[in-house]
């Protein structure tokens, strides 16, 4: 097989389409940012996942009685939840945060947010008994189990915002996944349109090809490696999008999640881990529809 | 060379066979003139040699491979061992003389040091040296189909189908293209040729095989194009 030829063929193919080649790679860019989004997304929740994962699982605010007046958690009834707790099944550490610690927490959570760390004081947060819980107990169990305890204000199942936040994620995710899919499917009919297009303005070079005894598959693969270099170009481009969007409006959108410490920002890092992945896709996409198009619908 | 044998070809678009139990059989070497009225199954029979076509009965064998029992990945190995020229010329207009002659062995893989041995030594066997360069559209219509040729025959076909090679020429040209067909025949090329021109087949006395209705109605060793001219 001669490199040469086919690379001229390859070259020539894009340049006689130019038009459609040009939207073929943008439909493809379009359709893998989406999807380098929701692959972003993926990571983003595996990260925050992991890393709420480690913080309490249930948070027992104790009454304005405990929290002014035992900053030690030696009295009852405070002492004695925290015995209740540690010898309660599935609870694996039980740690107390007086107002200063709650506070001195809140404080370095809010780093960021100057006017709402000016807006805390000390009087005005609850004393916590921070729960860690195993595998084998809900938290919903821990909150039945101690709710309405004399020295307990409320209880936080700690897990339920963790997978309030990761379900909006989710969905984020799908709908983000969905829209990818949706592009995804026009550049597939973009990719196959074009192929039959470059096979009808090259007829008589096939045509000849075919009737020399020029083999199917080195008759195809200018077609195919068209496809697949229009598609690499788009992820190409794709990536490059992403880190526009990324500097644009990532970053400042998920300011206020990322202060919080619910999520970590979205860094170039994330784009690079993304970026091997849409090449993947977007060469096994367009040489996948590249191949059945020709075997389909045109006469090679 | 080539035979077909008790051949029919029908095509579910036509009421009556294009091809109707033909038997033909051409050694190597020979010079066939296939000649009938438009829709006598010329075009057919070129195409079942190519497996352009396959046949619905019958067995077509072309050195030595049975053309429709051929897998498909050796389709291309027969195409290789056929050469054909057509009236359109069918050359690419982007490419120079050179170009079009190379392309035929290029898309087989023929490494380049071949192609730029081989090709020169074709376009002065069909009289175009020192064209290399022209592009088809600055050439006559009997140069072009010289280009045609050369790129028919560049890879020393065994066969060299020609389908009407001198419809779209004047006379004097087509007896220039008629010599040149005849010298590629004493290489040792077997050449069968599908025409309407009476004036050659008279000339040139060859064997001549008549079809009508899709089926062979004369088959003459040394015929002329009318019956009793």
């Amino acid at each position: 097989m001669r490199a040469s030829f086919v690379s001229s063929e390859v070259v020539n193919g894009l340049r006689r389409n130019v038009s459609m080649t040009i939207a073929m790679i943008l439909t493809t860019a379009v359709s893998l940012t989406l999807l380098g989004g929701g692959l972003i997304v993926v990571r983003k929740v595996d990260q925050a996942q992991e890393s709420l994962r480690n913080a309490a699982d249930v948070v027992v605010y104790m009454n304005e009685n405990v929290s002014a007046n035992d900053p030690e958690c030696a009295n009852d009834p405070c002492a004695g939840l925290r015995s209740e707790l540690e010898q309660a099944s599935g609870v694996q550490s039980v740690q107390y945060l007086n107002r200063q610690a709650i506070f001195d927490r809140a404080t370095e959570e809010f780093s960021n947010q100057p006017q709402l760390q000016e807006l805390v004081r000390p009087k005005a947060l609850p004393a916590a008994l921070w729960v860690e819980l195993g595998d084998n107990v809900t938290p919903q169990a821990v909150k039945k189990q101690f709710e309405g305890r004399a020295g307990i204000g409320s209880i936080n199942d700690q897990s339920q915002f963790v997978r309030n936040m990761v379900n909006k994620l989710n969905d984020v995710r799908d709908g983000t996944f969905l829209i990818a899919a949706l592009q995804a499917f026009a550049a597939l009919l973009l990719i196959s349109n074009t192929i039959q297009l470059s096979a009808f303005n090259r007829r008589t070079e096939t045509g000849i090809m075919r009737l020399v005894g020029a083999s199917r598959w080195y008759t195809q693969l200018p077609f195919l490696l068209e496809a697949m270099v229009s598609g690499i170009i788009g992820s190409v481009a794709a990536t490059g999008l992403l880190m526009v969007l990324k500097e644009a409006f990532l970053d400042g959108l998920m300011k206020p999640l990322t202060n919080a410490n619910l999520l970590t920002a979205v860094s170039y890092a994330d784009v690079a881990f993304v970026a091997p992945i849409l090449v993947l896709v977007a060469s096994a996409i367009s040489g996948l529809t590249g191949y059945l198009t020709l075997r389909l619908y045109v006469r090679i | 060379m080539i035979r077909l044998e008790h051949v029919s070809k029908t095509y579910k678009t036509l009421a009556r066979p294009a091809l109707d139990d033909v038997s033909v059989s051409v050694d190597k070497g020979e010079f066939v003139f296939l000649i009938g009225p438009s829709g006598s199954g010329k075009s057919t029979f070129l195409q079942l040699l190519l497996r352009e076509e396959v046949p619905t009965r019958g067995r077509v064998i072309v050195a030595d491979w049975n053309v429709a029992k051929l897998p498909r990945r050796r389709v291309p190995k027969l195409r290789q061992r056929v050469g054909c020229v057509f009236q359109d010329f069918r050359l690419l207009n982007n490419k120079t003389v050179f170009g079009n002659v190379a392309f035929a062995l290029e898309v087989i893989g023929k490494p380049r040091h071949t192609i730029r041995k081989v090709v020169p030594e074709v376009l002065q066997l069909v009289g175009l040296d020192g064209k290399a360069d022209r592009m088809p559209v600055e050439l006559s219509g009997g140069e072009q189909q010289r280009v045609a040729i050369a790129r028919a025959f560049v890879n020393r076909p065994l066969v060299l189908m020609c389908d009407e090679p001198t419809g779209n020429l004047d006379p004097d040209t087509s007896q220039d293209i008629m010599l040149l067909l005849e010298r590629i025949n004493r290489t040792g090329t077997t050449l069968v040729m599908a025409t309407h021109d009476h004036s050659i087949v008279d000339s040139m006395r060859r064997r001549v095989v008549e079809l009508s209705h899709g089926q062979v109605i004369r088959d003459d060793a040394r015929g002329v194009y009318g019956v009793g001219r």
